[in-house]
């Protein structure tokens, strides 16, 4: 839940990067601390495990500066997206202001996408909140390997997959290159200043 | 497409998700790339290539294998733990109990045994303490914590007996034969009752037993925040009354509710469970001194689960 400071004007909000394992949430923090570094407030935390999958979360504070007179300070998280850490991503989605769930445009990884989904849903669920409320934006990654000739889900597909009832804003990405990472990032975060702007009138 | 390229294609696709570290998937491109290979009578260098596909197949296995079993919550560095902390405790409980929550077990317990000299947190350190110890020891390491604090003086008879009722019920599940003696003085209130030969009252219906709860979340049915949902992490809890302290940045959620008010849609966190229920605002005081000062504790009254 966002940290709201109305004698400062201060709001603190949590964004946290959602999805399967290996489909790129980490790389995507990763890009935007490399390349945002006038917003980037602190150091990025990664805690990694065995081949450098994330074992509990990274980390990432960024600054918007002031919107409306107020200072926006925003918290990027990541999850872990292996299957077994399930505990985990749900303690690092609590208190959650905006979501982006990265997929994975892999042919091979459709049925982990929908699982993953899945998941974030049930999560959200057991913290009273819907995923059709929750300030959400879909990022399909990978979209590079087309060029290696690795078969890709179509966009098209994707979105009736994972996104026929959500009908959440969605973007192409590829986290390696930076494609899309801005842009996807950009949308939630106004996503869910909107979000909590509904919620708190904060700015007025 | 023919069969040499049909292969370059499978080999090259598995190339790529053992790179992405998708092991189980360029397992089986591996794997369909070997059986093609097998169905060719006149490949040059066949064996070659199937004892080097068979290698492939074979340090992806050792990889997969070394993520699976991988610890699920190994030991962090002190930077790691205190991001922890500062990250997903407000207070010095929360803290700690964050440190549990990620699996840092033995650093929890050297927070939550500083926190036992604070009379506030005395009994919820206690109890997270159980916790770690069953966590990373055994039922019987809870039980001789337990049985060391009955021995001591840190805790009253009345806070042991707070974690006397959270631990039995452990030990019972677990099918374990050992009742945990009752503290002394508690045990005492009970004979002086029983023994004073003097008027009898009848005595009211024993409270129904209610889990520990962690945290709640209260759905508003009225005023500014209608509709929503809010998290608040119980910090003491005293059978069905709950208390919660309110920093003074959030005040601003709690400031339409008066005591008297029902609360009628409330979710309940235990460690072992989630239910449903309803309370009613026992008690709002703003603390005027110590370090909580400005913050608020609002005592609930759970009311039915």
């Amino acid at each position: 839940m966002a940290i709201f400071n109305l004698k400062k004007r201060e709001i603190e909000c949590k964004v946290v990067y959602y999805g399967p394992g290996r489909c790129g949430k980490t790389t995507n923090l990763e890009y935007v601390f490399k390349s945002y570094k006038k917003q980037v407030t602190g150091e990025m935390v990664s805690i990694n495990t065995e081949g450098d999958r994330t074992l509990f979360f990274d980390f990432l504070p960024i600054g918007l500066g002031k919107i409306k007179g107020c200072d926006i300070r925003v918290q990027l998280y990541t999850v872990p997206g292996q299957v077994k850490y399930s505990s985990t991503r749900k303690l690092v989605l609590r208190g959650v202001d905006g979501i982006v769930f990265v997929a994975d445009s892999l042919e091979v990884r459709r049925e982990k996408n929908m699982i993953s989904l899945k998941d974030l849903q049930s999560n959200l669920k057991e913290y009273g909140k819907s995923i059709f409320k929750v300030p959400l934006i879909m990022q399909y990654n990978k979209r590079d390997l087309a060029d290696e000739g690795i078969p890709l889900m179509s966009i098209e597909q994707m979105d009736r997959d994972l996104n026929r009832q959500l009908k959440v804003p969605s973007f192409p990405g590829s986290a390696v290159k930076g494609t899309g990472v801005g842009v996807t990032l950009k949308t939630c975060l106004m996503e869910t200043l909107k979000s909590l702007q509904r919620e708190f009138k904060w700015a007025k | 497409m023919d069969i040499s390229l049909q292969i370059k294609s499978l080999l090259n696709e598995a190339e790529l998700y053992r790179a992405q570290g998708l092991f189980p998937e360029a397992k089986d491109k591996y794997h369909a790339a070997s059986v093609m290979i097998h169905k060719i009578d006149k490949l040059k260098n066949k064996d070659n290539l199937l004892k080097a596909i068979s290698g492939k197949i074979q340090s992806l296995e050792k990889k997969t294998e070394k993520v699976e079993t991988g610890p699920s919550s190994p030991e962090l560095s002190e930077k790691g733990q205190n991001l922890i902390k500062n990250l997903f405790g407000e207070n010095d409980l929360q803290k700690a109990v964050a440190l549990a929550k990620f699996g840092q077990f033995e650093r929890a317990i050297v927070e939550l045994e500083a926190l036992l000299r604070d009379d506030v947190y005395r009994v919820d350190a206690g109890k997270n303490i159980i916790r770690c110890k069953m966590a990373i020891a055994s039922v019987d390491d809870a039980i001789d914590q337990y049985h060391q604090w009955l021995a001591g003086d840190l805790f009253n008879g009345h806070q042991l007996e707070s974690i006397r009722t959270y631990l039995q019920p452990i030990i019972d599940r677990k099918g374990i034969d050992k009742i945990l003696p009752v503290p002394v003085s508690e045990k005492d209130e009970i004979n002086t009752g029983a023994d004073s030969g003097g008027i009898e009252f009848s005595m009211p219906e024993p409270e129904e037993e209610i889990l520990d709860i962690t945290s709640i979340g209260i759905t508003f049915t009225s005023g500014t925040h209608k509709g929503k949902m809010v998290e608040f992490d119980v910090n003491f809890q005293s059978g069905g009354t709950l208390s919660l302290i309110i920093s003074k940045n959030d005040k601003g959620l709690i400031e339409e509710l008066k005591k008297g008010d029902d609360l009628d849609d409330i979710q309940f966190y235990s460690p072992i469970a989630m239910f449903k229920g309803t309370a009613v605002v026992a008690n709002k005081t703003r603390i005027d001194t110590g370090p909580k000062q400005g913050d608020f504790c609002l005592d609930l009254k759970v009311t039915s689960t």
